[in-house]
């Protein structure tokens, strides 16, 4: 634990030494650039027994839909190498829950709250957006959008793999709120920089990437797939290069701010992704294993900060070199 | 290079005080968890594929209830810096728990990468786990004078053996009806018979005890006052419930879903709502739940 104890105290120092890592993403202001990944974290309710969700940079909760959402059936979850294969499939108790239960526990907690939304039509996106209107000023940071669930028949990826469909969503719910709108990008295509480009045109404020890659595992004993959708998205430390490469593509190919996520288990990963160009970073899958894993991101990250004499997150961000 | 460095898991307090639904009305336990680092007493080879791990883990061992889980790191302690590889942590039951000697044990078998990792574990080496996590069978003691079997399956049977002691300090006398397939299969019998009460072992091919299906001599001594508590693969479970019903005897299932977290955030290890559309969670619902209230085929 001794790495830990000096990261620990490279935190205190720094900060005494003029170490500031805010970050505004969009007007999304955070106290760091270490967020919790939707879908990882459901509604904060069990990391918040751990630790107080105001030390995170903020929290994407899980993806909610106008209505509630029941889910796939089993097997929804399968390790692979270095990763883990899901198709949970957006299970969510409804924007209407989120706004009258968690919501304001969320508000008193003193979190971060950066709501991603999900939807089987444009119009089903829009009413969750409008319904988040609701809320009291302050109590929702940011809107994700998320449209690159790869587990989800309707809605998800039928708008993430469609340039022109992204940025059809991006603006109906761009007109439907004045909320800071990250769009959450979808690994699942040739181009990412074009969907980037695409829906910054279309009126959204950051992107956020990568959502899992499409993948599927076969059990060989049975011959069957699986997973109970054949089908699942694949996470974890395996998909980082992946991610990576795409933060760096779409970093250079637009003007919004860029989130950075996938396979991010340590400071240095997080600084990995500041670099080639994300201004903040999400935890996700590394919480399964280790539910402290953000703090001590973010720990490992101003450690890192410090050691190379950094004193604000902008002196890094996108400040890897072409080689 | 960027390799996660030490864990950040202090062995600090954890737990459930979030939850909307803390309290269980039925009696199950759901205990507050953390992280704590254990340090492997004892670890044999019970069988052809299973193993018995004792650990010294206090604070565990003082707050877990019979079927409850932990989740092990099959990757050691966290001290040394964490590979990626594999990534989660492994969800073990609980068979027996010496709050006083600061003891559990685990009984698992080894089914892929992880659990064979775990199975070069050795005594001294120390353990990252996280628990204790889930609902435990219902509280004993509401049902003092109620006659209570307790039904398992090969390696359904070592949470059974936490649970005998724990209905035996309640003042009840649990009967244990054990079944596998073979006498080597029989794991944590052991474990269940130290706890005392009468055990009855049942194998497929005759080679232990009689030879049939642990759910042939549940039916044959279910009555309607009895209590069932059972826990064993989901085909042994769904012949339990259906024959409770039948009996009109109350039944509980332990039961046992890949999972990747453990505590609630994943929504990974769903099972079907026996009425109804939507799915509970096996970890933080479970994985005790009334027969009556999942569909353990589904």
């Amino acid at each position: 634990m001794r790495a830990q104890d000096d990261a620990g105290a490279t935190v205190a120092t720094g900060v005494a030494a003029g170490l500031d890592p805010a970050v505004s993403v969009a007007g999304i202001r955070c106290a760091h650039p270490v967020w919790t990944a939707s879908g990882c974290c459901n509604y904060g309710r069990e990391l918040a027994a751990l630790f107080p969700l105001r030390e995170l940079g903020a929290i994407c909760v899980k993806g909610t839909s106008v209505e509630p959402w029941t889910g796939n059936p089993g097997p929804r979850v399968a390790e692979t190498a270095a990763g883990l294969l899901n198709a949970i499939g957006l299970q969510n108790p409804g924007v209407d829950h989120l706004l009258s239960v968690e919501l304001p526990w969320l508000t008193a907690e003193g979190a971060t709250v950066v709501v991603n939304v999900v939807g089987r039509t444009i119009e089903e996106y829009v009413a969750v957006v409008e319904r988040l209107g609701t809320a009291p000023t302050g109590a929702v940071a940011g809107i994700e959008l998320n449209i690159s669930c790869p587990n989800v028949r309707e809605g998800g990826l039928q708008f993430g793999a469609d340039a022109r469909a992204a940025a059809e969503v991006t603006a109906a719910v761009r007109a439907a709120t004045r909320l800071p709108l990250v769009v959450k990008l979808s690994p699942n295509v040739s181009d990412v920089a074009a969907f980037a480009a695409a829906v910054e045109a279309a009126g959204a404020d950051a992107v956020s990437l990568i959502n899992t890659l499409l993948g599927m595992a076969i059990d060989p004993t049975r011959r069957r797939p699986v997973l109970g959708n054949t089908t699942g998205g694949l996470s974890g430390p395996a998909v980082k290069p992946v991610a990576l490469r795409m933060v760096w593509e779409v970093s250079r190919a637009v003007s919004i701010p860029v989130v950075g996520v996938g396979g991010i288990a340590s400071g240095l990963d997080a600084a990995e992704f500041l670099l080639a160009g994300a201004r903040a970073v999400q935890v996700g899958t590394a919480i399964f294993a280790d539910p402290w894993s953000p703090l001590r991101i973010r720990d490992e990250l101003l450690g890192w900060m410090r050691e190379q004499g950094i004193r604000r997150v902008s002196e890094v961000v996108g400040a890897a070199r072409p080689r | 290079m960027a390799r996660p460095a030490a864990l950040h898991t202090p062995d600090r307090t954890g737990g459930w005080s979030q939850l909307e639904d803390t309290e269980s009305p039925d009696g199950r336990v759901r205990s507050p968890w953390a992280h704590e680092t254990a340090t492997i007493l004892r670890h044999a080879r019970g069988g052809p594929d299973w193993y018995t791990l004792t650990l010294s883990a206090g604070a565990l061992a003082t707050a877990a209830l019979p079927g409850q889980f932990v989740q092990v790191d099959v990757r050691g302690d966290g001290a040394v810096a964490r590979t990626a590889d594999p990534l989660l942590r492994r969800p073990l039951s609980l068979c027996t728990i010496d709050a006083a000697g600061g003891r559990i044990s685990l009984i698992y078998r080894v089914v892929g990468r992880g659990t064979a990792l775990l199975a070069r574990a050795r005594p001294g080496d120390r353990l990252s786990l996280l628990g204790p996590l889930g609902r435990s069978f219902p509280e004993p003691s509401r049902r003092p004078d109620q006659p209570l079997l307790l039904v398992g399956g090969g390696l359904g049977i070592p949470p059974l053996a936490g649970a005998a002691a724990w209905a035996r300090r309640a003042g009840r006398q649990p009967v244990a009806l054990l079944g596998a397939r073979r006498a080597a299969d029989l794991a944590g019998v052991t474990e269940v018979r130290a706890a005392g009460g009468a055990v009855v072992t049942a194998t497929e091919d005759g080679s232990a005890g009689r030879r049939g299906l642990v759910t042939d001599i549940l039916s044959a001594r279910l009555s309607a006052d009895m209590e069932v508590w059972a826990c064993g693969p989901n085909p042994m479970l769904a012949a339990v419930a259906d024959l409770c019903r039948r009996a009109g005897a109350e039944c509980w299932l332990c039961v046992e879903r890949p999972m990747a977290c453990g505590f609630g955030v994943c929504i990974g290890c769903a099972i079907s709502r026996a009425a109804g559309d939507g799915y509970l969670k096996a970890c933080v619902d479970g994985p005790v739940f009334a027969a009556a209230e999942v569909n353990v085929l589904a």
